[in-house]
């Protein structure tokens, strides 16, 4: 087993034995989240900034069934899936004729139009308020009220989500986002249909992203109206970012990064928004491939100092 | 009739408003070619200054005059400081940087004032309001339309009519050609920054006496740039103008019928646009 | 619009809501009283969060931050932040919203809620043994304005309403309209604006083609201030009287210009010129340390606490069930006067002020904000009573 795969596992051993069970599934829901942006950000060369979009969209939907039809697990996560894939088709088909700053502009504006959509529809979202009161159906007779058991259950999910990320950017579709992330006229011209690849980029993504979102729905019992919002949308990328969006796995690392830093130090200042302004500012200026370039450079300076 | 008629009043205002911060934005991604996210946060900042500067030294107008330019100052800084070194690195770097420092401006600005909301009267000689014929309408919202308009004018013919300005609109179409012919391109990006962030400092004065401050006023503002922008055409800044105030106006006329819906309003209509002409209502493909 | 930062509660109180534990962040060590004060210090209540953290405080300091022989911990977390430690004893927040959410914790946790807002469901269709509402009943704020407001102007029939569209606004609303109903009042117009809402232009322009006798405001603090500014500098006032029917007070009105308060008329769960002893000597202190007299805010949170701190010595013990049993039927004379708790439904019956706001050449200080007309106590009628059963532990 690769060096990584061993590493992923043991931490998915031992992350709930040291955060709190609740804390630790937020962590791998942000990690699948991350996942779907990457295969944007990452991998497409899209800097997609309004993910919440999907991830709230299907946090919203999946919450009001699980509330009021009380529909099972699986039906509440193929919901996630799909709505969060039907929203990204809608908002991609939008976005993809744009490219550069248009592009990312559109998919922040969107993400806003969905966001007050969901703050004034008040009857449905709750508003403000946000949707609480959505339970967590068992699963195949397992109880998952309690902490641990759901923990299973969302690292089980996203180990399962990351396989298949990894098939997908290795196969044959996953080159030709990279190729279009290159060299968008290159690809082109060799033939590639540029935008329905990007568009397809796109559902999947938002597939990965309304995956999270349901878990998310479930593991808080509620959604609250910020998991549809910018601010939302901005954390998984910066968390992709910093843990750097040139590899598989920087989105899971950079998950760690900000989940456990947000959960820890809003505790500790009201004012802690600052210090995560002043942290990007910092990565952006000195540390840009993020924690997993910072890593590699880290490793190749030490190996590269003379040995007396 | 006389609803209607002041609905339109009040779009017209808001447009304003809204062109000003569409011109900024419109000015600063067309140059720079960066998502600045930080836009609102200049323009929270420059209400924030306002009303500082009026509780310091007691007079609105020089503070109308003086606040303005601490975030042109500002701007400066952060372009000098910071996105000069970010011109090559890519989109997703340069938003993660003026994101965060939009963070650290709101968190400041809940640092130095407080999170409480506070209200700000507009100048003796502005309150209240006035008689037009057809509606009553407050003297202060009617002195916005007038300075914004007039701003907005000017910064038109500057950009128009003046070398630099003339300068600055090369930038927006070619930047290689603009250095070519021996142009400092940094200080091209430096000025066109400053000025951008200028007008989004202005406006967010102009704003204070009609909203109040709240630390999170720059939110809101930022994604109707954003709309206003794409709408208009990237660089366009004709039609970031017209956007701003086609925006304004929609947006108080939908909220005399169906207030609820008049802020999804702004964004269904640019998605309405989009869908039918993806280059906004003036841009070019 | 600042409304982030809230999530944290709401988790928290859903994690609850399914059964979880709270944290525990610090344990509490066996002799302390651990009381937890919701305040938010983020959000669209960021400012109220301050004031009521003042007014709890005072509350405990004046006992020595003890009960029961026993110390008071004292414990503030942001509606926005980690709830727990422990505590059994929970008052706040301020937004009704979120205090439905709380409430709705503090019956599956069994812990003492106290909560002071303008949602009837706390003590209506939502009620539980847990939690207690110190507000007067929304109906006895609107028999309390409305009654009084006619009895000066009985030629007012048409009156437009302008609601925060927020669940305490629903519920003054509601009973505006029925109190309104026996007055022969005609409703020509009612809008809601959402919370934090600045820009009232458009809501303004509305209120005035509806051509009112009078404009009711129902909405707090930085929006009440916002709206009654914008009604003024259209013209409304002072031709016509505004009202603002579930007003902070002071606070709201510190913030408006002589000219604004012409014509104005509120209603508040306090008025810091009442007439009681223990208000006396609350707003003297207050005033000593925070320069202003204190408003509905900073009060509700004092007057709340020393009804906490009286079911602690009504009940000789800090068990919960001992506690809500010497709540139940608990009666003192407090800042507004009488307050007796009705056990059957856990909402506090006690008076609500009426004010007419003073012209700028009546006020003999900067602070002689307004009158106090009129209170009114009237109990919200058992046919409205949606609190049916209060339940058992």
């Amino acid at each position: 087993m690769k060096k990584e795969t061993i590493l992923l596992l043991a931490a998915v051993l031992v992350l709930p034995l040291v955060l709190r069970p609740a804390i630790a599934s937020e962590i791998w829901i942000f990690a699948i989240f991350g996942l779907g942006l990457n295969l944007l950000l990452g991998y497409t060369g899209l800097l997609s900034f309004g993910q919440a979009t999907f991830f709230g969209s299907a946090a919203y939907v999946a919450g009001w069934l699980l509330k009021h039809y009380g529909i099972d697990v699986f039906l509440a996560l193929g919901t996630g899936v799909f709505v969060g894939a039907a929203s990204a088709a809608l908002v991609g088909y939008l976005c993809v004729q744009r490219s550069g700053l248009y592009f990312i502009m559109l998919t922040f504006a969107l993400n806003q139009l969905f966001y007050f959509v969901a703050y004034q529809w008040t009857s449905v979202t709750g508003g403000e308020d946000g949707m609480p009161g959505i339970p967590r159906p068992a699963f195949l007779g397992i109880d998952f009220r309690e902490p641990l058991p759901y923990y299973v259950f969302v690292s089980a999910l996203f180990l399962l989500s990351l396989w298949i990320m990894k098939r997908i950017v290795e196969s044959p579709l996953g080159r030709i986002l990279q190729a279009i992330r290159e060299n968008e006229v290159r690809a082109e011209a060799v033939g590639y249909d540029v935008a329905r690849f990007k568009l397809a980029a796109f559902v999947i993504g938002g597939a990965f992203s309304g995956l999270a979102g349901v878990l998310y729905a479930m593991l808080f019992g509620i959604v609250p109206l910020e998991a549809i919002g910018f601010v939302t949308s901005g954390n998984v990328v910066f968390a992709t970012l910093i843990g750097g969006s040139g590899s598989l796995y920087g989105p899971i690392i950079g998950s760690f990064v900000f989940i456990w830093l947000s959960e820890s130090v809003s505790t500790l200042w009201a004012r802690w928004p600052l210090l995560l302004g002043v942290a990007f500012v910092i990565v952006v200026l000195f540390f840009r491939g993020g924690v997993v370039e910072a890593w590699s450079r880290f490793w190749s300076w030490r190996s590269s100092k003379p040995k007396t | 009739m006389s609803l209607l008629a002041g609905q339109i009043l009040n779009g017209i205002a808001t447009g304003m408003l809204y062109a000003l911060m569409g011109l900024g934005l419109s000015l600063i991604t067309g140059i720079l070619n960066i998502p600045n996210f930080a836009h609102g946060a200049l323009f929270a900042v420059g209400a924030y200054l306002l009303v500082t500067l009026v509780g310091a030294i007691g007079n609105f107008w020089i503070g109308l005059v003086v606040a303005p330019l601490g975030v042109a100052l500002l701007g400066l800084l952060i372009e000098y400081a910071g996105i000069r070194r970010l011109y090559a690195a890519g989109h997703d770097y340069q938003l993660l940087f003026t994101f965060g420092l939009s963070l650290i401006l709101a968190e400041g600005i809940i640092l130095i004032w407080g999170p409480v909301g506070i209200s700000h009267l507009p100048p003796a000689i502005l309150r209240g309001g006035m008689d037009l014929g057809f509606t009553f309408y407050p003297k202060y919202r009617l002195f916005v339309m007038v300075v914004a308009g007039l701003l907005v004018a000017a910064t038109w013919l500057f950009l128009e009519k003046t070398r630099y300005g003339a300068i600055m609109r090369a930038g927006i179409e070619n930047k290689e050609m603009v250095s070519l012919l021996g142009i400092d391109i940094h200080r091209l990006f430096t000025a066109a920054f400053a000025l951008g962030a200028y007008l989004a400092g202005i406006a967010g004065a102009l704003t204070a006496p009609i909203r109040g401050l709240s630390p999170g006023m720059g939110v809101d503002m930022l994604g109707i740039a954003f709309v206003v922008v794409a709408l208009g055409g990237l660089g366009n800044l004709l039609g970031a103008i017209a956007a701003g105030l086609l925006i304004g106006v929609a947006q108080a006329v939908v909220a005399a019928y169906w207030t609820e819906a008049s802020t999804v309003v702004i964004y269904a209509v640019m998605a309405a646009v989009l869908l039918v002409r993806p280059q906004g209502l003036f841009g070019i493909r | 619009m600042s409304k982030l930062e809230r999530r944290d509660i709401l988790k928290i109180g859903a994690l609850a809501a399914t059964g979880l534990a709270f944290p525990a962040i610090v344990r509490a060590q066996s002799k302390e009283i651990v009381i937890l004060g919701l305040w938010d210090q983020t959000g669209a209540f960021a400012d109220v969060g301050p004031l009521n953290d003042r007014g709890m405080r005072m509350a405990l300091e004046e006992r020595d931050m003890k009960v029961l022989g026993r110390p008071i911990r004292y414990v503030t977390r942001d509606g926005a932040t980690q709830a727990g430690e422990g505590a059994r004893f929970i008052v706040g927040p301020w937004s009704s919203g979120v205090a439905l959410a709380v409430s709705e914790v503090a019956k599956r946790k069994k812990v003492v809620h106290l909560f002071s807002g303008g949602t009837e469901d706390i003590s209506g269709s939502r009620c539980h043994r847990y939690s207690f509402q110190w507000a007067a009943s929304p109906y006895t704020a609107a028999k309390t304005v409305v009654d009084n407001f006619m009895k000066a102007n009985p030629k007012a029939k048409r009156w437009h309403l302008l609601v925060a569209d927020y669940a305490f606004g629903w519920s003054v609303e509601k009973y505006v309209k029925e109190v309104g109903k026996t007055h022969g009042i005609e409703f020509v117009g009612a809008d809601r604006h959402p919370l934090g809402e600045r820009e009232f232009s458009n809501y303004v322009q509305k209120a005035a083609a509806n051509k009112p006798d009078v404009v009711a405001m129902i909405n707090f603090g930085g929006d009440a201030v916002a709206g009654a500014r914008e009604i003024f500098n259209f013209g409304l006032t002072p031709k016509l009287p505004l009202i603002m029917s579930w007003s902070s007070g002071v606070e709201e009105l510190v913030q408006l210009a002589p000219e604004i308060r012409d014509n104005l008329w509120v209603g508040t769960n306090f008025y810091y010129t009442a007439d009681t002893p223990v208000a006396k000597s609350f707003v003297k202190s207050y005033q000593a340390k925070f320069k202003l007299p204190p408003g509905y805010a900073p009060s509700a949170a004092y007057s709340m606490t020393r009804m906490l701190l009286a079911g602690f010595d009504k009940a000789k013990s800090d068990d919960v069930q001992a506690v809500v049993k010497a709540l139940e039927g608990l009666e003192m004379n407090d800042i507004v006067g009488p307050m007796r708790v009705d056990g059957a439904t856990h909402q506090t019956l006690r008076p609500y002020f009426f004010l007419r706001c003073k012209p700028k050449a009546a006020m003999k200080h900067e602070l002689d904000f307004a009158d106090v007309v009129a209170t009114g106590d009237a109990p919200l009628p058992k046919e409205y009573a949606a609190c049916k059963d209060i339940g058992s532990f």
